[in-house]
């Protein structure tokens, strides 16, 4: 297929960084042999290119991997203390299902992710989520850990346009951000998911993807 | 490298401390270098590469290898900064290319002989964070096209669209400044 002008052009970057195939690479090559504007812009760009490369950072270095490794041996003993809690205490059983340590971070990433949208949250009556939250941690009425839907929002929203889509879907925020930056959201009580999630699918430019969490 | 890395990955999945501090010592600077050429605050930058490891320690056994390491580790690290902005409720700084200036002007007006570090500096902060994402991920890491749309999850072209779009405000900056002009 053949490319146009335009199109070969946006490889520019690319052509400084070194990263085209051959075919791409001698296209380009082609146009900017032929065009000064061009060739101004390669040498340019290769002049930021090396600026940036060159520019020192002053990472956190082995201080920054104490820290890591602290706080991970810090996260090993709550976890162990976690698991051996719920093995003594009969009342725990019912979210066993939260011990792994992968689904103890979600639940506590939801419990600071809910911290986001705390003005909405202490402005509503209590939902069946908050009645039924346990000791050590929290289960929905029907016992499921996770939400209805699965949420990615736009990079550039706002927390303000996303508490206010929050809050027209009558939804909350139960855990993420997931490493794929996607977030676990339920209804608050007597509201419909499915009206939510239309709600949520109209939020253009705030809301980027919706999908049941139980397909 | 790439297979040794995605093993790191796979002791880490299963609790291996050393393998996490060997991944650390790998991806620390490039990782710190991309979140603090977003952000511009140091120390907030280091807190963020803490959670973007913190994150790796605990999700590291849902790694499948569909993608390479080094992409998984900057999609992290690319969110985690979408979530400081999100919670600064930073507002974009520049996202149209303005009008005036022309583009072959800027990149003849002496940038290039000039190594003007501090005018980049000013003008990479004047990017929204999309554009800033995307001249980093190119320039600081020489990654492709696809990696970077990979990591941003979005398509090819429309990271090439930003690169488009912040190579002419960024040359459009660099000329104003280095002329003495103002630029908006």
């Amino acid at each position: 297929m053949t490319r146009s002008r335009e199109e070969i052009e946006l490889d520019l970057p690319f052509l400084v960084n070194g990263t085209l195939d051959a075919e791409a690479r001698a296209e380009i090559e082609a146009l900017v042999a032929d065009d000064a504007r061009l060739a101004a812009e390669r040498d340019a760009l290769a002049t930021i290119r090396r600026e940036m490369q060159a520019e020192e950072v002053n990472a956190p270095g082995e201080f920054g991997l104490a820290r890591l490794m602290r706080d991970v041996d810090r996260q090993s003993v709550r976890d162990a203390d976690y698991r051996a809690g719920s093995e003594t205490d009969g009342r725990r059983g019912v979210i066993a299902q939260l011990r792994s340590r992968t689904t103890l971070w979600q639940a506590v990433a939801a419990v600071a992710v809910l911290g986001i949208v705390a003005q909405s949250y202490f402005m509503r009556p209590p939902t069946s989520f908050e009645v039924n939250v346990a000791p050590a941690g929290y289960v929905l009425a029907g016992g499921e850990a996770r939400g209805a839907l699965v949420v990615g929002f736009a990079a550039d929203a706002t927390e303000a346009a996303i508490r206010d889509v929050l809050l027209d879907a009558e939804l909350e925020i139960v855990a993420g951000p997931s490493a794929l930056g996607l977030y676990r959201l339920d209804v608050l009580e007597g509201a419909d998911v499915e009206n939510a999630a239309g709600i949520l699918r109209s939020a253009e430019g705030i809301v980027e993807s919706v999908e049941n969490a139980r397909n | 490298m790439s297979e040794n890395h995605h093993f790191l990955v796979q002791q880490v999945g299963q609790g291996d401390k050393q393998a996490l501090a060997a991944l650390y010592r790998a991806y620390e600077r490039p990782v710190y270098k991309f979140i603090v050429s977003r952000l511009n605050d140091p120390h907030e930058a280091a807190d963020i590469l803490h959670e973007v490891f913190m994150d790796i320690w605990r999700v590291a056994a849902s790694f499948e290898g569909r993608s390479q390491v080094r992409t998984w580790i900057f999609g992290i690290a690319y969110r985690k900064v979408i979530d400081a902005h999100r919670k600064r409720a930073r507002v974009t700084v520049t996202d149209e290319v303005p009008e005036t200036g022309d583009v072959a002007e800027a990149a003849d007006a002496g940038f290039a002989a000039k190594q003007e570090a501090e005018h980049l500096r000013f003008c990479m902060g004047t990017l929204s964070d999309d554009h800033r994402s995307a001249v980093s991920l190119a320039f600081y890491e020489d990654m492709t096209c696809a990696e970077i749309a990979q990591i941003a999850g979005v398509p090819e072209g429309t990271i090439k669209s930003r690169l488009h779009h912040a190579k002419k405000l960024l040359l459009h900056c660099l000329s104003g400044r280095i002329q003495g002009r103002v630029v908006a």
